[in-house]
């Protein structure tokens, strides 16, 4: 291997040099380069990152008010908080929400649109259905609860209790948002999926345009039905791209707030509390900014433990493959 | 939120006893020209950025459009108006006023998880001296002036004052005339009246009183349930953490069993759990229930939308006390560039001119002459404010006490109407939110 890349540099022609900089040299060049990027996420992530996770170590009313150091009193109290560990426990439903339910619905609505929407009636209608799904990620949230909530009213008001008077003959008046734990926490989870939906969908279908349509065909000829064609060739092509979009969906589900701020305010009774949404009411309302900023800080370590799990897992993933 | 009244913000009336005590007394150094107003052109060139979270055909945003106006002629000085909501300045305030954007004097919310809490980190401005100089303490009547002051730990009613009421607020109930006279109920004027009528509606199939457990209507009348059996010691107890609240007394059984009971019977239902202000209100101004509670804030709003039938109010039978108080208030942020200048424009809203228009646009001013008020849907808000104003009835707000127990409330209200608490568990969930913080402060 060495000895390639030996005969390689060796080869490099003084153009592509001076384009590509080996490392070490062009050191100028390179600080050049680096340094306004690294001042930028210095500046605008790792400072208050840092700041952050101090301020969860003191105890703050906020604005001038003095400071007292707490040590270990914030993150003790974190884990006696019953409202945060209730809140921890939904982000597994939201990861269910935002993340398994989309990214498996999402490679078989992408593999029957590309496979067999797209080969049998044309490229143009798979396009416009991927634009449909790919709506409700442009509509702004604030737009998409009003909506949610309009449909989901309490009383014979909301549409999906008209509809489903409709369709019983009895009067249905479930109190969606209000009413039940089950109910909110459900509704909420409609409206992520109807949101996220949209985003693998786009991710995999760019993805399966990789894949070369003669292996579909050979497969076809060899008597390989969809099913058998999307589990041999469609998901291991596209896997880097399941990677993708689980990871990225899992740190958007772990920080998750606009739709619970949207729809429910986090109520019944404070039953479909997220940990961003507590941060946020606690940094607002509450009178320990040290405390909202050792929720942050809870939330920021789950989601890069998250992140490296998910980074080596597909690093592993890649080099089997190799 | 409470807050949310003042971004719908219609409204209000005025105090008989504030306005006996201004129409008397001419101390006001605006009031003639000739005596320390300052001449056209003394600040010349100076801008005195405003900010303020009303509607521009709002009661307040009228009479502080006639203010910004007399200022600029007065002093000389633009004003450099900025306006956002009530939601938006409530979570930023803490930084904004402590920032170089700082406006120079901004309204913001009374209370002591609002305007106490930012007093109490130093992010607005002690006013004692525009107090002692421009005399506004003589203008506020007692129930009124609690909100300006604020101690060390941001508990309003005693210390130094921090912000200016212009107007004043408080919470009754709307009814809806032609369905009271459709089934030939008599509009309540005690309690047990009030029940009887409720259970009429109910025989009637319909639902009788409206509210949102989503939000600050139900955290309200849940309050003035507990107030109708309280003296003022329990409000200073509960308010001002005078001496600790009894959270399984008489007040507070009365109100979380008599909400419980009024959901058992049809007279509220259970869909207010899942119902924000907004939709409750709407309930009511489509003619759907006959009974809203709620504050005056609604007002304005009641007079033009409400179409197909004839809007009542009245105070709530049966009770000496009832939720109010003076309301968002003026303060002069930390990072102001021209305290001075900001002192002078407060000054100028306290004016009879201004006073008695935004009184007049349907809001209820501290310091107007009854006199120059008469469109007669501003004087029958005014009558009723007068009404409680007479019994010394203002309480101010349920979820004053700490910050966060707004949120804590209507949780819990929440809670009572889906059945997930008895009223004893509600009882005790809300002592233990409360003393939670009160217990730090007390």
């Amino acid at each position: 291997m060495s000895t390639l890349t030996r005969t390689r540099r060796k080869q490099t022609s003084p153009f592509d040099a001076a384009r590509i900089p080996q490392r070490g040299g062009g050191k100028l060049g390179y600080w050049l380069y680096f340094i306004p990027g690294a001042i930028l996420v210095g500046v605008v992530i790792f400072y208050p990152i840092v700041r952050n996770l101090r301020l969860s170590f003191f105890h703050w009313r906020g604005g001038r008010a003095e400071e007292s150091f707490a040590g270990l009193d914030n993150w003790s109290a974190l884990f006696q908080d019953a409202e945060f560990l209730r809140s921890f426990l939904n982000i597994f439903l939201v990861i269910i929400a935002m993340v398994i339910v989309p990214t498996l619905m999402g490679l078989l609505i992408a593999a029957a649109l590309f496979d067999v929407v797209g080969r049998r009636f044309g490229g143009k209608l798979s396009s416009l259905l991927r634009a449909t799904y790919y709506l409700p990620q442009i509509l702004p949230i604030a737009v998409a609860g009003v909506m949610f909530s309009w449909i989901l009213k309490p009383n014979d008001d909301g549409v999906l209790n008209q509809l489903l008077s409709t369709i019983t003959g009895n009067e249905v008046t479930v109190n969606w948002l209000g009413g039940q734990y089950s109910t909110a926490i459900v509704s909420t989870m409609v409206l992520m999926i109807w949101i996220q939906l949209g985003y693998p969908i786009v991710i995999f279908m760019a993805a399966l345009q990789r894949v070369e349509p003669e292996l579909y065909e050979a497969a076809e000829l060899d008597g390989a039905n969809w099913f058998h064609r999307f589990r041999a060739i469609t998901l291991p092509m596209i896997r880097p791209e399941v990677f993708v979009v689980a990871l990225t969906t899992t740190i958007a589900a772990l920080k998750v707030f606009a739709p619970v701020f949207i729809l429910t305010k986090g109520g019944p009774s404070k039953s479909t509390y997220v940990p961003s949404f507590y941060a946020y009411q606690e940094f607002v309302k509450g009178v320990d900014k040290g405390y909202a900023a050792t929720i942050a800080s809870a939330i920021t370590i789950v989601v890069f433990i998250v992140a490296v799990i998910f980074i080596k897992a597909q690093t592993r993933a890649e080099r089997k493959d190799a | 939120m409470k807050y949310r009244k003042h971004i719908l913000a219609a409204t209000i009336a005025v105090s008989a006893l504030t306005l006996g005590a201004c129409s008397s007394g001419s101390s006001d150094p605006t009031a003639d020209p000739t005596s320390g107003t300052p001449a056209a052109g003394d600040y010349a060139g100076k801008t005195l950025k405003v900010l303020h979270y009303e509607g521009d055909e709002s009661a307040m945003g009228k009479a502080w459009n006639l203010a910004i106006d007399m200022f600029e002629e007065q002093t000389g000085a633009t004003v450099d108006l900025q306006t956002t909501s009530f939601e938006d300045l409530n979570a930023s305030a803490e930084q904004l006023f402590d920032s170089s954007d700082a406006p120079d004097v901004s309204e913001y919310n009374k209370g002591n998880g609002t305007a106490g809490q930012l007093a109490s980190i130093g992010v607005i401005q002690n006013l004692d001296d525009a107090y002692a100089k421009y005399g506004w303490a003589d203008k506020l009547g007692a129930g009124i002036d609690t909100i300006a002051k604020y101690d060390d730990n941001g508990v309003m009613g005693s210390g130094s004052f921090y912000g200016v009421p212009n107007y004043g607020e408080f919470v009754f109930l709307y009814f809806n005339q032609d369905m009271f006279d459709e089934y030939g109920i008599e509009v309540p004027t005690d309690e047990a009246g009030l029940e009887a009528a409720m259970q009429a509606f109910v025989d009637n199939g319909v639902t009788p009183l409206t509210t949102s457990a989503q939000e600050y209507p139900m955290g309200q009348l849940w309050y003035q349930l507990a107030l109708s059996q309280a003296d003022r010691q329990w409000v200073n107890d509960y308010e001002l953490y005078e001496s600790p609240v009894n959270w399984q007394g008489p007040e507070v059984s009365y109100a979380t069993e008599t909400l419980d009971s009024w959901l058992d019977q049809g007279y509220i239902s259970s869909d207010v759990s899942g119902m924000t202000a907004e939709d409750a209100g709407l309930q009511f101004i489509n003619g759907e229930v006959p009974m809203f509670y709620s504050g005056s804030w609604w007002y304005g709003r009641m007079l033009s939308d409400v179409t197909t039938f004839e809007v009542g109010i009245t105070n709530w039978p049966g009770t000496t006390l009832t939720p109010g108080s003076g309301g968002n208030i003026w303060v002069i942020p930390v990072e102001s560039k021209e305290p001075e200048l900001a002192s002078l424009f407060i000054d100028i809203t306290m004016s009879p001119e201004v006073q008695a228009l935004l009184g007049e646009s349907g809001g209820l001013p501290v310091a107007a002459n009854t006199d120059d008020i008469t469109d007669p849907n501003a004087q029958a808000l005014i009558g009723l404010f007068n009404e409680v104003n007479e019994r010394d009835g203002l309480s101010f707000y349920p979820d004053w006490p700490t910050p966060t127990f707004y949120g804590d409330l209507n949780g819990v209200m929440q809670g009572l109407v889906n059945g997930t608490y008895a009223p004893e568990q509600a009882q005790a969930e809300l002592e233990s939110y409360y003393e939670d913080y009160v217990s730090t402060v007390r």
